[in-house]
């Protein structure tokens, strides 16, 4: 119960009176018209009315000296206190009887609402405080609002401080004397009991039915099955003290309640990221196993031939051994690169560090390197004009560009084209994509081996074994080049082969320079 | 008189490839293995000395054993502007870019093809002492005539019209003709020092260039883009 202010009471206090002194100003106007048995339905009246806003005792005060007074000025003989008939004591009696029950009825109801509207606020508050934890990506920023909370539940002044502890992020925390995230000053008597609290999960102090002898109240933060906070409330030297107790732990169970979802929700993604993790090395431990040894096999042959077999073989043996050893040299650069930079990307969470990228630069220095594995000139690149600029990593993107162009030379028959291109896609609506596409005039991919083709090392099987040294690892890479930019790679089957598009999110222009001219 | 080359590289067999490599080429080459090797080989006396060149040029490791070859660059360039070719197997853009501005000629990521490296000595021992000599003022490619001194552009033997920044930003990699020039340097040497963040106008800029320049935009021969780092006019064959 929250105890009236003064100024509230005064403001009570004085519309009863008024109300008194009107009712007494229509007896006196009636006075000369009614009989008293009528001016006494007023007084009845008016009493009533007044009790609408006195406390009982002053009701019941006010009733019986507004009878007597009554009594003296009304009721013959008038100005004593003596009454001349029978009937008007029956009247003065039941008038009394009456005044009571409407006052204590008037109080009763009046004491009901205020506690329905007392419950209905908390309700509220406790309704917002749920949808606030629940809406915060991490309830630990609510602890300053919980802090507050708890402060005008304590009166809101200097008697009654408030502080509060919370175990970190990290739930292991419980049992060591960790450094516990705090707000409020707390002094080390408070926080041993704080502690204690959150060791225990149980409110200590006046009315908690544990160590009622404190002088502070010590509600614990719980959730299902832990404790992850403590609040202290300090100055309450009993319950009465403190009646909103029920309010202030529910306040913190809801609390304790979000802060133990957010921690499992964390270690449910802790252990998430430690599967991946895992299931990431084996895959580069077979892809070392498998994708390295082939290369290395062929240049330990070439070169060990010219090494044993030199003054043996004709020059353009010799020239052609040398040739081998350097194709798969670079075969084998471009195979730790892909994984160097997957494995890159799986450890920064994919969070790139982007700049400002033009597609057509991309593609140009793509394109310049790639025309040395080229001499055919199957590649060609077209590029809309005026295409936006890109926020990326151009690193990763020229990689994810020389990975697919890569595959398109392998898997297409020789001689048939590669197509680059980089165009606008305008079909999400308002969000428009850039695309980086790659073509080719390959035997296209099954159906069923378009989402195996792009998890690592999964190649499609009717490709010819062996020869597709590291593909999967290239267009694992490529997928995840694509996500980190907050983009998806998609493959399409073509009337003619396929295309493998990387679909990137455009964000808003930089502000470019004043054209010169 | 042949040219003299530092190698710093602790890799043996690296270093051994390298500098059979080299001698072929007619270079004389000297070996170091460690930063302590290299510096003794140079004599504390020449590091620090502006007048003596001991080397023509430079190929430096970065993970050596007695420490980072950087230091070495770092060390040098308070002197001296014997041009310095970085090899090394690191990869992050990052390291590229902060060597380049420290001074180094060019940053070669290992492994690299002997041809790809005798490329990159030959433009940095052409931008040798550029300091003292008189600065590139002409740049001569196919059908491109790039005449700075007359701020003249033409193409095919038709002028072709820049507009001042592009012009800026054109010259600034001609004087560096071969050679990577780092986003910074370009910004900082064009735009100026307040405009370090503003890729997007080397982005904006370099597209116009290469639509007035390039046969091809989409693939350039002529103003080459280093991933992550920044331009590389290409070098002249003369």
């Amino acid at each position: 119960m929250n105890p009236l202010t003064s100024s509230q009471q005064l403001l009570r206090y004085s519309i009863g009176l008024v109300i008194w002194l009107l009712g007494w100003c229509v007896l006196l106007f009636f006075d000369a018209h009614f009989d008293p048995v009528n001016l006494s339905l007023i007084l009845v009246l008016t009493s009533a009315l007044a009790a609408l806003w006195l406390p009982l005792s002053v009701t019941l005060l006010a009733s019986v000296v507004g009878l007597m007074a009554f009594n003296w000025s009304f009721v013959p003989p008038r100005g004593t206190f003596a009454i001349d008939l029978h009937q008007h004591t029956v009247l003065l009696v039941a008038m009394m009887l009456v005044n009571i029950i409407i006052a204590g009825l008037m109080v009763f109801l009046r004491e009901q609402s205020r506690r329905a509207q007392a419950y209905a606020r908390a309700a509220e508050e406790l309704r917002i405080w749920g949808d606030k934890l629940r809406d915060a990506s991490e309830p630990i920023v609510l602890l300053e609002d919980l802090h507050q909370a708890l402060d005008r539940l304590a009166g809101g002044d200097s008697h009654h401080p408030v502080a509060l502890v919370t175990i970190g992020s990290q739930p292991a925390a419980i049992d060591l004397p960790t450094p516990l995230q705090r707000i409020g000053s707390i002094n080390p008597e408070h926080e041993e009991a704080l502690r204690h609290c959150l060791r225990t999960g149980q409110a200590l102090g006046p009315g908690t039915g544990h160590y009622q002898e404190l002088d502070a109240l010590y509600l614990p933060m719980r959730g299902r099955s832990m404790t992850s906070g403590a609040a202290m409330i300090a100055g309450i030297t009993s319950l009465d003290a403190f009646p909103a107790l029920t309010q202030a732990q529910a306040l913190c169970d809801q609390m304790g309640a979000a802060l133990e979802r957010h921690h499992i929700q964390q270690q449910e993604r802790q252990a998430r990221d430690q599967a991946q993790a895992q299931t990431l090395r084996n895959t580069l431990l077979a892809a070392i196993s498998h994708d390295y040894r082939t290369p290395l096999a062929t240049i330990m042959g070439a070169a060990s031939s010219l090494d044993q077999q030199g003054e043996r073989l004709s020059d353009s043996q010799r020239q052609q051994l040398a040739r081998s050893i350097l194709d798969e040299a670079d075969r084998l650069r471009r195979l730790t690169s892909n994984v160097l930079q997957l494995a890159r990307l799986d450890a920064i969470g994919g969070k790139i560090q982007g700049d400002w990228e033009s597609a057509e630069e991309i593609i140009g220095s793509v394109m310049h390197r790639m025309r040395s594995h080229d001499p055919q000139q199957r590649i060609s690149a077209k590029l809309e004009s005026n295409l936006p600029l890109l926020w990326g990593d151009s690193l990763l993107l020229s990689q994810l560009l020389e990975n697919l162009i890569d595959n398109a030379l392998k898997y297409s028959p020789p001689e048939s084209p590669v197509n680059v291109s980089a165009y606008l896609d305008k079909s999400g609506g308002d969000k428009n994509q850039l695309v980086l596409a790659v073509r080719d005039e390959g035997s296209g991919i099954a159906a069923e081996d378009c989402e195996q083709i792009f998890e690592a090392f999964q190649r499609g099987d009717h490709r010819k074994p062996g020869a597709a040294g590291g593909t999967g690892i290239g267009l694992a890479l490529c997928r995840a080049i694509a996500r980190a930019h907050g983009g998806e790679l998609e493959f399409h089957a073509t009337a003619t082969g396929a295309s493998f598009e990387c679909h990137l999110p455009l964000r808003a222009q930089p502000v470019n320079p004043e054209p010169d001219l | 008189m042949s040219l003299r080359l530092l190698l710093v590289e602790d890799d043996r067999e690296l270093r051994a490839t390298l500098r059979e490599a080299l001698l072929v080429e007619g270079y004389q080459v000297l070996t170091a293995a460690s930063l302590a090797e290299a510096i003794a080989m140079y004599g504390q006396t020449q590091l620090e000395d502006s007048a003596t060149q001991a080397f023509d040029l430079i190929l430096l490791d970065l993970g050596l054993p007695d420490g980072e070859g950087s230091d070495l660059l770092v060390r040098l360039r308070r002197k001296q502007s014997t041009p310095v070719i970085i090899i090394s197997a690191r990869e992050a853009e990052g390291q590229k870019i902060r060597l380049l501005d420290e001074g180094a000629d060019d940053y070669l990521v290992k492994p690299f093809s002997i041809g790809e490296l005798l490329a990159r000595m030959r433009v940095a021992l052409r931008h040798r002492g550029n300091q003292v000599r008189a600065a590139v003022t002409r740049y001569e490619q196919g059908e491109l005539v790039i005449d700075l001194a007359n701020h003249r552009v033409s193409r095919k033997g038709d002028t072709v019209h820049l507009t001042p920044t592009e012009f800026n930003l054109l010259a600034r990699l001609v004087r560096s003709a071969g050679q990577v020039v780092t986003h910074r340097q370009l910004l900082v040497d064009v735009w100026g020092q307040e405009y370090l963040e503003h890729t997007h106008y080397l982005r904006l800029y370099m597209g116009q260039l290469r639509a007035k320049l390039e046969d091809n935009p989409a693939e350039p021969r002529l103003l080459l883009t280093e991933p992550g780092v920044g331009y590389r006019l290409m070098e002249t064959e003369s």
